[in-house]
């Protein structure tokens, strides 16, 4: 079996189900509500991408996961890198912040709503919150887990708290702070979703969907579920590669 | 043997020994922030700074739950919510088990589903909250459904892994001693693989919870999202936080007893 | 380049320059789980400014701990450590030091680790990367000036950290097991690379190494440590001019007379 044969294997199935969906949506009116032919998904599409709808939609959902996680991250590294640095800090946050990551994001919803209204600046500070939480624990480890032999060349070179900072223990922490950074951007992207869902004023994926459920079209929603899936696979890959390029110096592992 | 030198203490041996007193304040000091953050709540919800709308005490909240636990609502509510995370994780996680061995052992069924499987495992699950709502309604169907989706793909993914990473030397040894399929993957594969099937179990019923929580703020009749959301409707915010709290608590003891079932099952591990 | 015979002419260590090293009874322990263990036992030793002087010993936490109380990574000890009458106690750019693990930082380039040294100099800009060059030539680095330490091998890491040490022109330069890592071959050719650096620099240097021929090829002076606890136990003196022959009779015979000595009780 030749490579073409054998990786198109993969395609048989999603072929298959495709096929039979657009079968089902012929069969009656009851089922063409449910599973709309790909051509109509084909005019939703043009249609939303005409009215603009659609760009709007990704590029609010994007732009609020981008700035939720860069603050989230952030504060995630701070918060981290102090908690492994100081016990003080580790004994007064540690207990809290345990606590508080038992509790789903998407169940605290409810109660930052009710705090924050259900504005932009709530999505924001959700999607922050949700990447701050994965990125704490990776930041601990790895500022606690810096060479102590790299740290005793610092001493030895007479470099500065702030040097020892920026030039040995923040690139030391820098793997697991990527690998940090992956999980926060999709727990960010899940909860920038999510929020939309839930609240439901504003621009948005979510909020595209929750628009077109209600008004029972189908053939949205389907688009909406594509571009999540594509784009957080998309923001994955990105992400991916600059956490390549910043960890060049690793090496083949 | 630098190595080691840098890790050696050199204080002074008078240095090291911790009087009683501080050893127990040591201990204590993991407390210190809840217990503070807990008075420091109750002393800004009695100054009335904040309207009842958005900050009730500590002690409102206490009574609150107190209120619902006895007129039955948070344990029917509960209930619901319990019971669907159950059926949903018994029909998601057992599915997912099946498809993850074939995946893992059959050459092709990797080949057929494989690529299929790795792209809507990538769709987040609460993405297709709105769809699920549109093909099954707003009732039990679609909550349980969801609660399949979300552990279905972690646990096959999870087992095909765990298959997946037993060592060849384990398959010679079996076929060496001519094992029967079924005893193979009785007694050797699934041993081997079990510590990454739990541990995807575990992930997979955290994040299931999550998900049902959120459904069921979204479209429900019932249970403990619906609740919380009623309670946000009414500008309950002592509602809302008794049903914050109960999830969290629900949520750590799962994935707590999961851990200690984990710690149990593989004593043989030595992680 | 490398392998270009050298000038042969003894050389006598400068009594004016600085970098004259005084060792007074030292004593240090080391706490293991609260237990005091006796690492070093009244050290006395004098070390003349330019002078090489390699120790050699069984192996143990000695030879080690006794550098690094040199160069200041440990500060608790009891007796005197004066460098040109000066108490030591911390870490300072006057005293560099090459570990057995070259210890280069990772994420770096080759330049950008030998020009960490010169951080806190008051260098500007120009002046550091000249430093950098003359330093990477010095040690034949040229070429690699930005490759990462996972593209060196171990030989040439070892000689990029033997730059970032001398870089700062310390008064005394210590090596622990310097090129203990290494594959044979490697060895003979730094330990031929560091005489000439040594005679080029005529900073003070201190060797630790279990290598007997090593430190007969490179020491004016061998001092022969014993373990459990640390003491001085023996002195040679090797009175060759350098650069030094490796196949030297004298070098023999001093060989034999500390392998004597190490093997002995």
């Amino acid at each position: 079996m030749n490579a073409f044969v054998r990786r198109s294997r993969g395609l048989v199935l999603p072929i298959l189900l495709i096929a039979a969906w657009e079968y089902t949506s012929r069969q009656g009116a009851a089922q063409a509500y449910a599973f709309v032919p790909l051509s109509s998904i084909a005019q939703g599409f043009s249609q939303l991408l005409a009215s603009g709808e659609l760009l709007t939609s990704i590029v609010a959902s994007l732009q609020r996961t981008c700035s939720g996680l860069l603050i989230g991250a952030l504060a995630g590294i701070v918060v981290g890198a102090a908690m492994s640095v100081s016990t003080l800090v580790e004994r007064a946050l540690s207990p809290l912040y345990h606590t508080l990551r038992q509790v789903p994001i998407l169940g605290l919803i409810p109660l930052i709503a009710l705090w924050f209204g259900s504005g932009e600046g709530a999505k924001v500070l959700i999607v922050s919150l949700a990447a701050f939480f994965p990125m704490v624990l990776n930041a601990r480890e790895g500022f606690s887990h810096v060479d102590k032999r790299h740290l005793e060349v610092a001493t030895v070179l007479e470099l500065t708290s702030w040097q020892r900072l920026i030039h040995v223990q923040l690139p030391a922490a820098m793997p697991a702070i990527i690998t940090g950074l992956l999980h926060a951007l999709a727990f960010a992207w899940v909860s920038s979703v999510g929020s939309e869902l839930f609240l439901s004023s504003g621009n948005g994926l979510g909020n595209m969907m929750m628009n077109a459920e209600t008004g029972s079209r189908m053939d949205v929603v389907v688009i909406g579920v594509l571009c999540i899936g594509l784009l957080g696979y998309g923001m994955n890959l990105l992400f991916s590669r600059l956490g390549q390029y910043l960890l060049r110096w690793r090496g083949s592992r | 043997m630098t190595q080691s030198l840098a890790d050696i203490d050199t204080r002074p041996a008078s240095q090291l020994r911790k009087p009683v007193w501080l050893a127990l304040v040591d201990r204590g000091s993991w407390l210190l922030s809840p217990v503070l953050v807990l008075v420091l709540w109750a002393l800004v919800a009695s100054r009335g700074t904040f309207s009842p709308q958005l900050l009730v005490s500590p002690g409102d909240v206490a009574r609150a739950f107190d209120d619902l636990w006895h007129s039955g609502e948070l344990l029917e509510n509960l209930r619901f919510s319990l019971s669907r995370l159950g059926i949903g994780f018994a029909l998601g996680a057992s599915s997912g088990v099946l498809f993850g061995v074939a995946l893992a052992l059959s050459r092709t069924v990797e080949a057929y589903f494989g690529p299929l499987f790795q792209t809507l495992r990538q769709i987040p699950t609460i993405a297709l909250i709105p769809m699920f709502i549109l093909l099954f309604g707003v009732e039990e169907t679609f909550k349980v459904l969801i609660v399949t989706k979300a552990v279905f793909f972690p646990v096959a993914l999870a087992t095909s892994e765990g298959i997946k990473g037993v060592p060849n030397r384990y398959f010679d040894v079996a076929r060496v001693y001519r094992l029967p399929l079924r005893s193979l993957i009785k007694d050797v594969v699934f041993p081997a693989a079990a510590p990454t099937i739990v541990t995807g179990l575990r992930v997979a019923l955290t994040r299931a919870w999550m998900v049902l929580v959120a459904s069921e703020l979204l479209a429900a009749d019932s249970g403990l999202g619906q609740m919380i959301e009623m309670g946000r409707q009414m500008m309950r915010i002592d509602v809302v936080m008794v049903g914050v709290i109960v999830i969290g608590a629900i949520g750590f003891a799962l994935d707590y007893g999961l851990r200690l079932l984990e710690k149990r099952l593989f004593r043989w591990q030595n992680t | 380049m490398m392998n270009a015979p050298l000038k042969q002419s003894p050389i006598a260590p400068a009594a004016a320059l600085p970098g004259a090293l005084d060792i007074r009874n030292l004593s240090k322990d080391y706490l293991i789980d609260g237990l005091p263990l006796p690492v070093l036992e009244n050290i006395n030793l004098h070390v003349q400014a330019g002078e090489f002087v390699s120790i050699v010993g069984a192996s143990g936490c000695g030879k080690s701990s006794l550098l690094r109380l040199i160069v200041g990574l440990e500060a608790q000890y009891k007796g005197d450590i004066l460098l040109d009458g000066e108490r030591i106690d911390a870490t300072s750019l006057e005293r560099g030091i090459v570990f057995q693990d070259h210890r280069l930082f990772p994420w770096k380039t080759v330049s950008e680790n030998i020009a960490m040294a010169l951080s806190n100099l008051p260098l500007d800009k120009a002046d550091k990367a000249r430093r950098v060059t003359e330093h990477i030539q010095l040690v034949n680095l040229q070429g690699f000036e930005n490759a990462y330490p996972h593209q060196l091998s171990g030989g040439m890491a070892q000689r990029a950290a033997i730059a970032r040490a001398l870089i700062t022109q310390p008064k005394i330069l210590l090596l622990d097991e310097p090129f203990g890592a290494l594959d044979a071959l490697t060895r003979v050719r730094l330990q031929h690379e560091l005489q000439r650096l040594w005679i080029q620099q005529r900073s003070t240097m201190i060797m630790v190494t279990h290598d007997v021929e090593e430190a007969l090829y490179l020491g004016d002076r061998v001092i022969v440590m014993d373990a459990r606890p640390g003491r001085i136990k023996h002195q040679v003196t090797v009175d060759l001019p350098h650069p030094r022959n490796r196949s030297h009779p004298r070098l023999h015979a001093l060989k034999d007379e500390l392998l004597a000595e190490l093997v002995s009780h």
